[in-house]
């Protein structure tokens, strides 16, 4: 199992495509060297007549389905290539079990949830028995449940069936522990390959549990939580207790009342209350399909509940409408890029400050502090993921809204620009006294950044309270620092070093 | 559960009717088609998600009819008959001759535009109910491998549909967000085209990397047979439609 890692933007996907010849053939330019595949040469064939050797899937397995039932796009690519129906029979049923598919074999694949979705795709390529298994950014879209069962399969994978598996991935955390090699391509486009272990050693981007190590000048690296515990038990044994200071203020900006969402007859949101201070950098958790979206768009004012009612200080959000909207609640949608629709960076933010009457040049200078080097004259389309939700964030602000909303953000961030987004993030709260709430699957993530945690579940709120009680209280959505250090309640590399530093 | 027809069958049934309107080039029988296609929809349609299509189809056909009878009252040459209104005619340079935009409407003028738009309008719906009740993903298994190109551009061009309506809504959240109420074809217009084309993009891509086309002989995993409903339906749409053509 390798792993290719890397900046947002460093050439990670193109890589991958290179394996079974999607880049050039697909897409043009000029290629020096050579790639083989068991013997064949991606330069003299077509990616098709790779498919039985190299599965791919992609960053969106949504856009690459071609059928509509899951058995039949798991047949797909073997009808393409001509195979009798009975071994089409077998090996359906056999990918079936192995991915644990067999409940949603006769599903409409548009209506299967996040997870469901990536494991059929992973399943469609398996089907073909290849001996390379490539997949591009295979959880950034999963709940780390679902991301867990993603893993452990493609371990199994590895282990069981000796798949030769690549895997590109920014949330390092996710996968490190199951990969035997990194393949890491640094800024400049130089890219080395070495054992897990060494490549960490002096990688930039580092997962916390490396961080961890690093800070605490271990002399030994382990990728996996139990082989830092075992070299970490004398630091569980200090004896701090760490005081928590979440600044408290009572005003409310939001307040939801029993609100209740039914889309035909499924209920996305069942009765829920809660109130959101100013200053407060809430998270939005859950599995996928728990209501997140559904309340956040409630919020924005972009749906209006079915019962109950919501409060942006005081008024109906869906009745704000316009200007006023962009002043009162500022909204950073999933693709940041659906914000986006001229030519260059500047004429976006130019747009931004004509359309908040704020003096031109504001929002270019805001954006500015937070990616610096950004070129004016640059498209939009053409930013890494990083520089564009920068962008689209810079834009929202522009307009000074008293609530900032954003839905998923840190999807395809490198830890550089989570770091610089988080900063953001917190400046922005602490200074205008502005609450901030955003749904996020990113564990890290809300551990570095948000104050308290709201926890759906079925449409429910299951729980609420400091990002704290929540984390360590269930396991599979604790950081890694909180695995390592449990039962002591440090979230980040920070709280650990702050610990040490009050012992002392 | 309605027995599912070949997927060819409604394709050809559209294909056929829609010779036949052309040819009858009767804008009550057309109506009458659509009535037949609508009807059709209404009972088989099992809430699949492909079956809104129907749904736009009929909103782009309408739209069709209304731009036609615009178009048809404002530029081009009259036709002498009843007096509806008239409007100003709008004065154009001296090298554009034969081309008049305003001036008499008559009866028979709109009359000819709105049959014209009717003929337009059924055929897009006809192809509108097929697409709508197989999808033409199934349609793409049972094609043989000599139109394999077609195969290629019937999937994307019928996915991008569906995304498009999708990516429309969700562009439009966010703008408003941003306080833009108004819908603006050009602030619109680039983020969903940039949109399909990378997913159209993707899409072939997949295709490619699966394997589709590389083998000349195709295998099937689930057979569509033909039946005889599917014979009867063929055979009735055809008799129909060779009485539109005779005429």
């Amino acid at each position: 199992m390798v792993l290719v890692m890397g900046q947002t933007g460093s050439g990670k996907s193109s890589l991958l495509r290179l394996i079974n010849g999607l880049v050039p053939h697909h897409t043009g330019g000029i290629l020096a060297g050579d790639i083989s595949v068991d013997g064949i040469s991606t330069r003299t064939v077509k990616p098709g007549s790779l498919a039985h050797l190299v599965g791919i899937v992609g960053q969106n397995p949504s856009n690459g389905f071609v059928t509509d039932i899951v058995e039949e796009e798991l047949a797909f690519g073997m009808e393409a290539l001509n195979f009798p129906h009975d071994v089409m029979r077998k090996r359906i049923e056999e990918v079936l079990d192995l991915l644990s598919l067999n409940s949603i074999r006769e599903r409409t694949i548009s209506t299967l949830s996040g997870g469901e979705q990536q494991r059929v795709a992973i399943a469609a390529a398996l089907v073909m028995h290849p001996k390379v298994l490539v997949l591009d950014e295979p959880t950034s879209a999963l709940d780390p449940i679902a991301a867990e069962e993603v893993l452990s399969v493609l371990h199994r994978l590895v282990h069981d069936l000796s798949v030769t598996v690549i895997i590109a991935e920014h949330r390092l955390e996710r996968v490190i522990q199951f990969v035997d090699r990194i393949i890491y391509i640094e800024g400049n486009g130089e890219t080395s390959i070495g054992n897990a272990e060494e490549i960490l050693h002096r990688a930039e981007l580092v997962p916390p549990i490396i961080r961890l190590a690093r800070a605490l000048n271990l002399s030994e690296f382990g990728t996996s939580v139990r082989e830092v515990r075992r070299l970490t038990s004398d630091i569980r044994e200090i004896q701090v207790t760490t005081k928590l200071s979440i600044p408290q203020s009572d005003e409310v900006v939001i307040e939801c009342d029993a609100i209740e969402i039914k889309y035909q007859q499924k209920i996305a949101l069942k009765k829920v209350s809660t109130t959101i201070n100013a200053g407060e950098i809430v998270a939005l958790m859950g599995r996928n399909g728990a209501g997140k979206s559904s309340l956040i768009e409630t919020i924005a004012g972009l749906k209006k509940p079915d019962t109950g009612h919501v409060r942006v200080r005081g008024l109906d959000p869906s009745a704000i409408k316009g200007k006023e909207r962009r002043r009162a609640i500022g909204y950073v949608p999933q693709e940041p890029s659906d914000l986006l629709y001229l030519q260059s960076v500047q004429e976006e933010c130019e747009a931004a400050d004509r359309e908040s009457l704020i003096e031109i040049g504001s929002t270019f200078s805001f954006l500015n502090r937070l990616v610096p080097n950004i070129s004016l004259a640059t498209h939009p389309h053409d930013l890494s993921e990083g520089q564009r939700l920068a962008l689209a964030l810079a834009i929202v602000l522009a307009g000074n809204p008293q609530l900032l909303i954003l839905d998923e953000p840190t999807r395809g961030l490198d830890y550089q620009a989570k770091a610089l987004f988080s900063l953001a993030l917190k400046e922005y709260a602490a200074k205008f006294n502005c609450p901030v709430l955003l749904a996020t699957h990113d564990v890290e993530l809300v551990a570095e950044l948000a104050d308290r945690v709201i926890f759906l579940a079925e449409g429910e709120i299951v729980a609420d309270g400091s990002t704290l009680d929540v984390l360590l209280s269930s396991p599979a959505f604790a950081p890694q620092v909180a695995k390592i250090m449990s039962p002591k309640p440090w979230l980040t590399v920070d709280d650990v070093l702050a610990a040490i530093a009050g012992e002392e | 559960m309605v027995k599912p027809l070949h997927p060819l069958t409604l394709w050809m049934w559209a294909l056929l009717l829609a010779v036949g309107v052309v040819s009858l080039d009767n804008p009550w029988v057309a109506l009458i088609v659509v009535g037949v296609a609508v009807l059709l929809v209404l009972v088989r349609a099992q809430g699949e998600p492909w079956n809104a299509t129907f749904w736009w189809s009929l909103r782009i056909a309408g739209f069709i009819i209304v731009i036609r009878a615009l178009v048809g009252i404002l530029i081009g040459v009259p036709i002498p008959g009843t007096q509806l209104f008239r409007i100003p005619i709008l004065e154009l340079p001296s090298w554009m001759p034969g081309i008049r935009i305003g001036g008499v409407v008559t009866l028979e003028r709109l009359s000819s535009s709105l049959h014209e738009g009717t003929i337009i309008a059924t055929i897009i719906i006809l192809f509108g109910a097929a697409s709508a009740l197989t999808s033409p993903h199934k349609l793409l298994r049972v094609l043989p491998f000599f139109i394999y190109e077609v195969g290629i551009i019937l999937v994307i061009a019928s996915s991008v549909f569906p995304q498009l309506v999708q990516s429309f809504h969700r562009i439009r959240r966010a703008q408003k967000m941003r306080g833009i109420e108004k819908i603006s074809i050009r602030k619109l217009a680039l983020p969903l085209l940039e949109e399909s084309l990378t997913r159209s993009l993707q899409l072939a891509e997949s295709m490619d990397s699966r394997g589709y086309g590389v083998s000349r002989k195709r295998s099937r995993y689930r057979a569509s047979p033909w039946s005889f409903r599917d014979s009867l339906v063929l055979l009735v749409t055809v008799i129909s439609t060779g009485l539109m053509v005779v005429q």
